[in-house]
């Protein structure tokens, strides 16, 4: 009996993929009743909290947003080369500032829209392994002797790397632990480098210690505010977008006292 | 231009090449030789580092060869220090991740070698090392040149692997394909544009000077058909 069903499902399976992949894209959309989802470039520290507030804002204005996580240096070389995104969230100021100068975005909603929107700021934690040999993280590891691989963003862009190293000469610590210091690609990198024990620990964003997998192996210690400059997070809307009023939407959303809120609970600290 | 980074890149290829064809040249000669069974998925389990996205081959070798691991606990006994963020662990990285390129030229190679020539060679007594030596690397002298040529380039151009395992460390793990990444990323086009050409033409150069000493296409094949 199911001799002769089985090949006429894999004929079946085989010539309706072969179907979806020959209607175009905007067919799909048409059928499927959508209109172009509201596209995001969204920096990688917010990658842990973004899909829940992207979700309840589909929820309550029927918009439906798709964010694509990167480090912001990528998302404004993408969006310089035009790259179709509508929003950008950036982990700093400087990204959106470069955009706005070279006129592709712009932050209209604010009073002075040649400055971006700052929704968020970051934190920055010193990360260790529970398993770790080391004594547990706080200023003193900084300064332990044993310390000898320490994981830190690229500073020349990544705005929680650039932290770290301030941080770090506010400590008057940089030239020492300088050899010690292995730069990630991005933050979720440099967590990753802590994560595995190849690095003893590192200087990471508190979005990523609080995610589960971290928050079950490891435990942080807030760097103090004092020693390095506000990890300001920056939001634009890149100036082509055909969703004006819809990145307009999501920009005030994000600045909702409720959403604010739930950023303090996933590290980040509200501007509101 | 980061002569240094250059070096280093120049330097974990070469050792990558020399490491890969010791290990690739009996395993191509196992595959096509061999009679077990088990060699196709030997010969599979060689190609699937291409499968594999690099970074995130880069990352199980982060695992694997990190202090979480007795095997990489062992390993970094054995050197005296752990094998992540280091140039070792970089060659490590990079042997895994060309060997498809070295393995497949070869394999290809010497099955193309006239069986009837192998046989003699074994009626006449050739062990399998005087089978590889005598018989089939001198007649697939051209997959061999491919094999080393794609290692070598392979490398050079490698950034995934380099990028989860190396820690971007001067000297030590930052290759020319993380310089020039950086660069990109840092949006300082025009040392970029140096970086690239610089490397664009030296690998046409190099590669132009080997190709230009290899006897044409043909005569790996009618060597093997001249009997």
């Amino acid at each position: 009996m199911e001799g002769p069903i089985e090949p006429m499902w894999k004929h079946l399976c085989l010539i309706s993929l072969a179907l979806v992949s020959v209607v175009p894209a905007s067919v799909q959309a048409h059928v499927s009743g959508a209109q172009a989802p509201l596209r995001v470039a969204a920096a990688a520290d917010l990658e842990p909290l973004l899909p829940p507030i992207l979700s309840e804002f589909e929820h309550t204005t029927g918009i439906h947003a798709e964010a694509t996580f990167q480090s912001s240096a990528t998302l404004a070389t993408q969006i310089q080369n035009g790259a179709p995104f509508d929003v950008f969230l950036s982990a700093d100021l400087s990204f959106p500032k470069r955009l706005i100068d070279a006129g592709l975005a712009d932050a209209a909603s604010s009073a002075d829209s040649t400055t971006s929107i700052t929704y968020a700021r970051g934190t920055l934690v010193l990360w260790e392994r529970k398993d770790s040999q080391l004594p547990p993280p706080s200023l003193d590891l900084l300064r332990s002797a044993s310390l000898k691989r320490l994981a830190i963003a690229n500073p020349d862009r990544a705005p929680y790397g650039r932290a770290a190293v301030a941080a770090l000469q506010s400590l008057k610590l940089y030239d020492t632990l300088k050899p010690n210091l292995v730069t990630a690609e991005n933050i979720a990198q440099a967590a990753q480098f802590a994560d595995t024990a190849n690095a003893d620990a590192g200087l990471i964003s508190l979005t990523s210690a609080l995610t589960p997998r971290l928050s079950a192996d490891g435990s942080y210690f807030v760097i103090p505010r004092d020693l390095y400059p506000p990890i300001e997070q920056g939001a634009v809307i890149v100036s082509n977008t055909r969703q004006r009023d819809a990145a307009h939407k999501l920009l005030d959303f994000i600045l909702s006292p409720a959403v604010q809120a739930e950023l303090a609970k996933s590290g980040l600290t509200p501007v509101k | 231009m980061d002569w240094q980074a250059f070096a280093l890149s120049l330097r974990l290829a070469a050792v990558t090449t020399a490491i890969l064809l010791a290990i690739a040249i009996p395993l191509a000669a196992l595959i096509v030789l061999g009679r077990s069974r088990w060699l196709a998925a030997v010969e599979a389990l060689a190609t699937l580092p291409m499968v594999l996205p690099p970074t995130v081959l880069g990352f199980f070798l982060l695992v694997l060869l990190g202090p979480r691991t007795s095997f990489g606990r062992g390993i970094s006994e054995l050197l005296g220090h752990p094998l992540a963020f280091s140039f070792d662990g970089l060659v490590v990285g990079s042997v895994i991740y060309s060997l498809p390129f070295a393995v497949q030229p070869l394999v290809a190679g010497f099955a193309s070698v006239d069986t009837a020539l192998v046989d003699a060679a074994r009626l006449l007594g050739a062990g399998p090392v005087r089978l590889v030596t005598s018989i089939l690397l001198p007649l697939a002298r051209r997959s061999l040149l491919a094999a080393v040529i794609l290692s070598f380039l392979h490398t050079i151009g490698e950034f995934g692997v380099v990028l989860m395992l190396g820690g971007d460390i001067p000297g030590a793990t930052r290759t020319l394909s993380i310089v020039l990444y950086d660069q990109v990323e840092n949006f300082d086009y025009s040392a970029a544009d140096r970086t690239a050409l610089l490397l664009l033409g030296l690998s046409v150069l190099f590669l132009a000077a080997i190709y230009s000493k290899t006897p044409n296409r043909a005569s790996g094949v009618r060597g093997s058909g001249g009997h």
